[in-house]
C-alpha cells in the first residue's frame, strides 16, 4: 500500500509524478478500504466502512459525494485529505489541498483574526496575504463584524463560515468540503455556490459531501457511496438517489432560511 | 505564498497557545491562588506533626517547601494533559495545513515551559514571604524543573489516558504521592524514591533554600528532564500520526 501524505504548504507538499496522474486529474484514489475495529479485543463491533472505493477528480470539476448517514463519506474524505490512514488502496494528489471538515476543527479561545493568522502561517502565507484572504472571505461569507470575536462566542453558522474560509484561504488546487454550508443563512449559501463557480472556472477541483437532492444540478458529477464503494449516479433519476429526505435547501425561498445539517 | 520559516511558525504557534491559556479565567485563578493556598496550607498542616532527627529543617518549613513543589508541579501537569487531549484534533488540522509534528510538539512544549516558569515564579514569591531562600535563582530553577517535569508527564498521561476527569485524577494522585515521598517528611530506606520525578528537584530546592548547592541533584534533575523530554516527544509524535487521531 502506498500512503501518500501531503500538506497544502507548497514547500512541503508531496506530489506524485505527472506519469501517475493522467491529464487534468488532480486527485486519484484507488481501492480505498477502511475498517473500524474495536479497541478492546472481543468487545464491540468491527465495521467495514470502505471497501475498494475509487475516485478521480479533474481540475475545474465539481463533484458531489452522496450517501446515507454512516455510509463512510466523512471517513473517505479524511483519507483523501490525509487526516486518516486507509487500510488498503492508495491516494495520489497533484497540488495543494484545502479541507473543510464536517465539525469545525478550530481553537475556541482564539479570535477570528488570530485563527486566520495561525492557519495562514501554517500554509506559509505572509501577514499581508493572510489579511487579504481574511478580508476577502469575510466580505464574501459575511463575517466582517466578527473578526475580533472568539471562535467559541460565534454562532454555529458563523463558526462554520470560519471553518470553510480557513480551508479556502490559501487558494488550493483541490478543495475537499464535508457539508461546508451547515448552518449557513440563505444569502451565504448562495454566495458559497457562487464562489464554487468562480473557483472551478479558475481550474480549482472541488469535491463536496452533500445531502441535498436539489443540488444535483450544481455538480458536474455525483458519486454515491454505498456498501463501501463509489458509484457514478449523475444520470440517475434524482428520486432514486441516496440522501433524499435529509433536507431540501432548494425548496427554501426566504432569506431567513438556514441550511440544515446532515449526518 | 511566501516562505514562512520554522521559527515564525513556532512563534505564532506559541503566541496562540499562550493566548488560549490566558483567556481561561479559571486557569489564571489557579495559577495565582494555588501556590498561596498550598504553601500556607501545607506549612500550617505540618505544625501538627512532630520533628524527627532525619529532618533537615523544621516541619513547618518542610511543609511550605513541599507545598511550593506541589503547586509548581500540579498546574503544568494538568496543562500538559489538556494540551494533548483538548487540542489534538485542531492540531491535526494544523498539521495538514503545513505544521510538521515536531513543530507542533515544540509549540506545546514551549507553552508548557512558559507556564512552568510563571507558576515557579509565583510559588517562589509566595514562599519567600515566610521562608528565607538563600539561593533564589537555584530555587527558581528547581521549581521550574519540577513544573516542567510534570508538564511533560501530563502530556504523557494525556496520550495514554485521553480523558479530562480520569487524567486529572491520575495527576492529582501522582503529584501528591510523589511530592510527599520525595519531600523528606518520611524516612524511606529505598533508592527507589530517587526515581520519582520530584525527588531531585526537591533535593535541589531544599539545598537552595539552605544556601548549599547540591550539584548532584542538579545534574540528576537535568538528566531526568532530558529523558522525560525524549519520551514525551516520541509519544506525542506517535500520537499525532495520521492514523486515527480524529477518532481518538
Amino acid at each position: 500500500m502506498q500512503n501518500i501524505r501531503y500538506m497544502p504548504n507548497k514547500k512541503n507538499v508531496r506530489r506524485v509524478g505527472d506519469a501517475d496522474l493522467d491529464g487534468d486529474v488532480v486527485l486519484r484514489a484507488d481501492g480505498i478500504g477502511k475498517t473500524y475495529d474495536s479497541v478492546v479485543p472481543f468487545v464491540g463491533r468491527t465495521v467495514e466502512v470502505l471497501d475498494g472505493a475509487s475516485v478521480a477528480i479533474e481540475a475545474g470539476e465539481i463533484v458531489g459525494i452522496v450517501g446515507e448517514n454512516g455510509a463512510g463519506k466523512s471517513t473517505l474524505m479524511q483519507i483523501l485529505v490525509g487526516a486518516l490512514g486507509a487500510d488498503s488502496g492508495e491516494v495520489a494528489v497533484d497540488g495543494t489541498i484545502g479541507w473543510c471538515p464536517q465539525d469545525p476543527l478550530l481553537y475556541d479561545r482564539l479570535t477570528v483574526t488570530e485563527t486566520f493568522r495561525l492557519f495562514g502561517t501554517a500554509y506559509g502565507m505572509d501577514e499581508e496575504a493572510v489579511t487579504a484572504a481574511r478580508d476577502r472571505y469575510a466580505e464574501l461569507l459575511g463575517f466582517e463584524e466578527f473578526l475580533d470575536y472568539r471562535i467559541d462566542r460565534l454562532s454555529g453558522g458563523n463558526r462554520q463560515k470560519i471553518n470553510l474560509a480557513v480551508g479556502l484561504m490559501h487558494d488550493p488546487d483541490l478543495l475537499l468540503l464535508d457539508e461546508p454550508y451547515t448552518g449557513f443563512d440563505w444569502e451565504t449559501y448562495l454566495s458559497f455556490w457562487g464562489l464554487t463557480e468562480q473557483l472551478t472556472e479558475q481550474g480549482t477541483a472541488i469535491a463536496i459531501i452533500s445531502h441535498f437532492v436539489s443540488e444535483r444540478d450544481r455538480f458536474d458529477r455525483i458519486l454515491e457511496l454505498t456498501d463501501g464503494t463509489l458509484t457514478d449516479v449523475t444520470d440517475r433519476d434524482p428520486d432514486a438517489a441516496a440522501g433524499r429526505g435529509s433536507g431540501n435547501a432548494g425548496d427554501a425561498t426566504t432569506a431567513s432560511t438556514e441550511v440544515g445539517a446532515g449526518d | 505564498m511566501t516562505d514562512v520559516g520554522r521559527v515564525d511558525r513556532i512563534l505564532v504557534g506559541v503566541g496562540s497557545a499562550l493566548r488560549i491559556f490566558l483567556r481561561e479565567p479559571a486557569q489564571l485563578a489557579v495559577l495565582l491562588a494555588l501556590p498561596v493556598i498550598v504553601i500556607e496550607g501545607y506549612g500550617y498542616a505540618m505544625t501538627a506533626f512532630p520533628e524527627f532527627p532525619f529532618m533537615r529543617m523544621n516541619v513547618e518549613t518542610i511543609g511550605r517547601l513541599s507545598g511550593a513543589i506541589y503547586a509548581s508541579a500540579f498546574l503544568p501537569g494538568v496543562m500538559g494533559l489538556f494540551q494533548v487531549i483538548s487540542a489534538v484534533q485542531a492540531d491535526e488540522r494544523l498539521r495538514l495545513c503545513g505544521y510538521d509534528r515536531f513543530e507542533l510538539f515544540l509549540v506545546r512544549l514551549a507553552t508548557v515551559a512558559a507556564v512552568s516558569l510563571a507558576v515557579a515564579a509565583v510559588s517562589l514569591a509566595v514562599l519567600a514571604r515566610t521562608v528565607t531562600v538563600e539561593a533564589p535563582a537555584i530555587a527558581f530553577g528547581a521549581l521550574a524543573a519540577a513544573a516542567l517535569a510534570y508538564g511533560l508527564i501530563g502530556m504523557l498521561v494525556g496520550a495514554a489516558l485521553p480523558r479530562a476527569l480520569e487524567g486529572s485524577l491520575v495527576l492529582v494522585f501522582l503529584v501528591d504521592a510523589d511530592d510527599f515521598l520525595s519531600s523528606g517528611m518520611v524516612e524511606i530506606d529505598s533508592r527507589l524514591v530517587e526515581l520519582f520525578p520530584l525527588y531531585h528537584p526537591h533535593e535541589l530546592f531544599q539545598s537552595a533554600v539552605e544556601g548549599t548547592f547540591a550539584d548532584g541533584a542538579a545534574l540528576a534533575t537535568g538528566a531526568y528532564l532530558l529523558v522525560l523530554l525524549s519520551i514525551a516527544a516520541l509519544v506525542y509524535v506517535r500520537l499525532t500520526d495520521s492514523r486515527g487521531v480524529l477518532h481518538a
